[in-house]
Formats: structure tokens, sequence, C-alpha cells
């Protein structure tokens, strides 16, 4: 199941993606298996077609989908990529926000450390 | 002769003022069959209709919907007595305005003990449910039917038509032809409205026990419109292969109306708007806000509490807030195509009486 909140600051469309990346990671979708389409998504959320639309543009620019016109959005066979010199730039400025709030709602930094290992490991299917 | 023994002005005023009462009715049982945090077509905190101040409004909300209901039965009446079975579709529409009048004033009374409905919207991606009772076969039913009934009218028409001096002249066969065309356009918005209650109804919850109370409530709801064509297509066959018998059989299967309408109203209501009335056999799922769910619509999108528009929401049919069934999202182009196949049908018979003067004047 996915959840968005509209009351968030994080556009519906990257909360969308964020969360469907979160399924395909873990392997919860099979190559070849088919999404719901753009409307019924967006019927579901109860959000306009096009944020849903964009959302799908961008996980398949990603690789994870591939788009076909009257036949929604299939599941794409994806090789991990290799991570390139500014892939951790990229997760560290978001992450360092992250943590600050954390910490600063009082959560230990072992703690957090723990959970995030835990949470790549669901992720990725290894706990 | 059975044209002496019973009026027809009686069975069709008994059906249309039955209808009428129990209109009144069900106005009177609304506010309680609805979801736990909409009053009145407002957002309320779950346990609000249960306050002093809920139920303050809701006796006085049942004292003038007995007054106006009353003085609009009586408005009714009436003008059948005075204009005669002409005045029905206006009588109904009086008994209409008089119970949204009542309605109106108690939701402008809960206003301002409105709240902020939940933001969080949640999606299955997996299994839609898409199901329409019985499948296509049973929704190709009335269809085939009715070409069932065209196909003997072509074959037979010459026997149908008796004409002036037992000569066929071909005015019973063209009123029946329309009346077709009529039976038509009202199986098409009617199996538009089964497909779209399949495929473009927004669900309030995505899963967990009120996602299968709301499943069973659409399913429910699918049944009655097939119902309905069903009954629609018995109806015009029974008139277009029976045409001699004249008005009185014709009418005879009005009441029919009423006992179906009865039927359908009781089945929803034992379910509840959107199947909350269902006890819940399993845990309910836990609240994932501290604020009320309703049916995750903001207020603000609700015109005078029963039309909804909303220009971001890609959803056709929406939970009615105030009512048992689905409502239109009027900011959805399909929402337009529904209406106007629904005005279509009265329409026909008047362009084909009208078609019948143009070659007269020389169009």
């Amino acid at each position: 199941m996915l959840r968005i909140d509209l009351a968030s600051r994080v556009p519906v469309y990257e909360q969308i993606a964020n969360g469907l990346r979160a399924e395909l990671v873990s392997g919860k979708f099979s190559p070849e298996e088919k999404l719901p389409t753009v409307r019924t998504l967006a019927i579901n959320f109860g959000v306009h077609h096009n944020t849903v639309a964009e959302a799908y543009r961008q996980l398949a620019n990603e690789g994870w989908l591939e788009l076909k016109r009257h036949h929604g959005a299939i599941v794409r066979e994806r090789d991990r990529p290799v991570a390139g010199p500014d892939t951790m730039e990229r997760f560290t400025r978001p992450l360092r926000e992250l943590v600050a709030k954390g910490l600063a709602d009082g959560l230990s930094p072992s703690s957090l450390a723990r959970e995030m290992i835990e949470i790549a490991r669901r992720l990725e299917g290894k706990a | 002769m059975i044209h002496s023994l019973v009026d027809t002005r009686i069975i069709i005023g008994i059906t249309i003022g039955g209808v009428a009462i129990l209109y009144a009715v069900l106005f009177w049982f609304m506010p309680r069959l609805t979801r736990h945090d909409l009053y009145f077509a407002v957002t309320v905190t779950p346990g609000f209709r249960d306050e002093s101040e809920g139920k303050s409004i809701l006796r006085r909300y049942r004292l003038e919907l007995i007054i106006f209901s009353g003085l609009a039965f009586i408005a009714f009446a009436a003008g059948v007595c005075s204009f005669g079975v002409g005045f029905v579709s206006a009588g109904l529409f009086i008994e209409f305005v008089a119970s949204f009048i009542a309605f109106y004033l108690a939701r402008q009374r809960v206003l301002p003990y409105a709240a902020p409905p939940t933001m969080i919207r949640e999606a299955e991606l997996r299994g839609q449910n898409r199901v329409i009772p019985g499948g296509w076969i049973a929704a190709s039913g009335p269809f085939i039917l009715l070409a069932a009934c065209a196909g003997y009218l072509w074959i037979h028409g010459a026997q149908i038509d008796p004409g002036a001096g037992g000569q066929p002249n071909g005015l019973t066969i063209r009123a029946l032809t329309v009346y077709l065309l009529f039976t038509t356009t009202k199986l098409a918005a009617l199996t538009l409205v089964l497909y779209g209650l399949s495929h473009w109804v927004r669900p309030v919850y995505a899963g967990g026990p009120e996602r299968a109370h709301e499943l069973k409530f659409r399913r429910t709801v699918s049944a009655i419109v097939l119902g309905v064509e069903y009954y629609v297509t018995l109806q015009a066959s029974w008139i277009m292969l029976v045409p001699r018998r004249g008005d009185l059989m014709t009418v005879a299967l009005l009441p029919l109306v009423l006992v179906f309408a009865l039927v359908a109203i009781v089945m929803l209501a034992r379910l509840g708007q959107g199947g909350s009335r269902i006890p819940a056999k399993e845990q309910v799922s836990p609240t994932i806000s501290a604020l009320p769910v309703g049916d995750r619509t903001p207020d603000c999108y609700w015109k005078l509490g029963i039309f909804y528009f909303n220009r971001d929401d890609s959803a056709v049919f929406i939970e009615k807030r105030f009512g048992l069934g689905y409502s239109l999202n009027f900011a959805r182009p399909t929402a337009w195509i529904f209406l106007l196949l629904t005005l279509m049908a009265p329409l026909i018979p008047v362009l084909a009486h009208l078609s019948q003067f143009l070659p007269k004047l020389g169009v």
C-alpha cells in the first residue's frame, strides 16, 4: 500500500515516486509486472493524473519502468547501477537534515544508525 | 373491462406519492446512515453526532423536515388534483426542494463545528477489485433482450401496426422505434454508470476491514444499477411487444418501481454509506492521523454540500456526503457526458416528434 500526505511540503509527485521506488527496490514487483495505470492511481489518491504521470516519468527516467501508451507502466529488469562520485553527495544533504531532526527530537546517534541499516537491509530483502 | 375497474391515474398517483413519502423518510434517517465523521455533509470529529450539539441539530432538522415535507406534500396533492397526472414530476421536485431546505439549514448549523479532514491518502498497488456483478455477460443481457425485441418488431411490424381501418400506416411502428431509441439511450447511460462504478470511484480506504465494507457497498450499488437496467428493458419489451393491451397493463408495472426503490433503499441503509454500518468482524486498522478521515475530500470542494467540484481530483464518482450511493465530480468532463446521456433519453421522443413537423415546414 502506498501512502502520501497532501499537507506535506514534499511535492505529491515526489512522494509517489519515492514510495514506488521503495517498493521496487525491495523487490515487491517482479520484472514485466504491470503497475496500476496513471488514471487508476490518480483516482485512488484523489490527485490530478498529471501528478502521477510525472512520478511515473521520473521512475522511467531512472530505468525502473517502461511506459507504454494505453498499457500503463511495466516494471523493467534493472541492473544495479555503479555509484558515481556525486552519488553519495546527492544523499548526504537530505540525510544530514533528517539526522539533525532525529537528534533534535531526542533520538541517539546509535539508534539512528541502527534504524538506517535496518531499513536498507529490509529494502534489499536481507532482513 | 379492466380499465373501468382501476383508474390508471390512481396507480400513478399512489406510486409517485409513495416515492415522495419514501424520499422524506429517507431524509429523516439519512444523518445516521452517513459515515461517522461526516454530519450534514460537513467533516466533524467522529463523536460529534452523539454530543449534545449534534443531537440538538438533528432534532431541529427533523422538526423542519416534517413541516417542509408536509407542506410540499399538500402542494403535491393539490397540484395533482388541479392539473392532473402531468403535475407528478413537479410534485416530486417540490418534495425534493423541501427536504433539501431542511438539510441545508442543518448544514449551516454544523459548519461552525467543522474539523479539517486528514490529508493522508492511500492507494493499493495490486488488486483493484473491479467487479461488475455477473460480469459483462450479465451487463449485456438487457441489450440482447432489446435487440431481440427490435428484431421481432422488424419481422412482425405489419401484425403489430393495426393502422386506420386495419391497414398499417406506420405510426405505431414509428412510435415504438422512438421508444426503442429512448430505452437504448437510458441503457447506455446506466451501463456507463456501471462501468464507472467499477473503474472511476475513489476508495476512501485502501486496506483493512473498512476497504472490504466499502467494496461490499459498491457491489450492492452496482447490483442495483444492473437491476434497474433489467427493469427498464423488461418494461420496454412489454410495451413494445404487447402494445394493444392498452395503458393499464403498462401502468400496472409502475408500482414495481416503488417496490424496487424500497428494496434498494433498505439494502443500502443496512450497509450504511460506504459500508460504514457493517459491524467490524476483525480489528479495525489503527488510525493514521488524529484528524477525522471523513471521505478524504476537503469540505471546500462541496458546493451546497451536494455538488463536488475538484479539478485536482481525477475521480469521476465520489461517495455522496448526504445520501446513499455516489455523486459526480463535476470538474471532470466525463461527469458531464453522464449528465448529457441521462438528459438525452427524455429528449429523444421530443426530437422525434419535432422531426415529424420539420418536413412540413420545408426543412
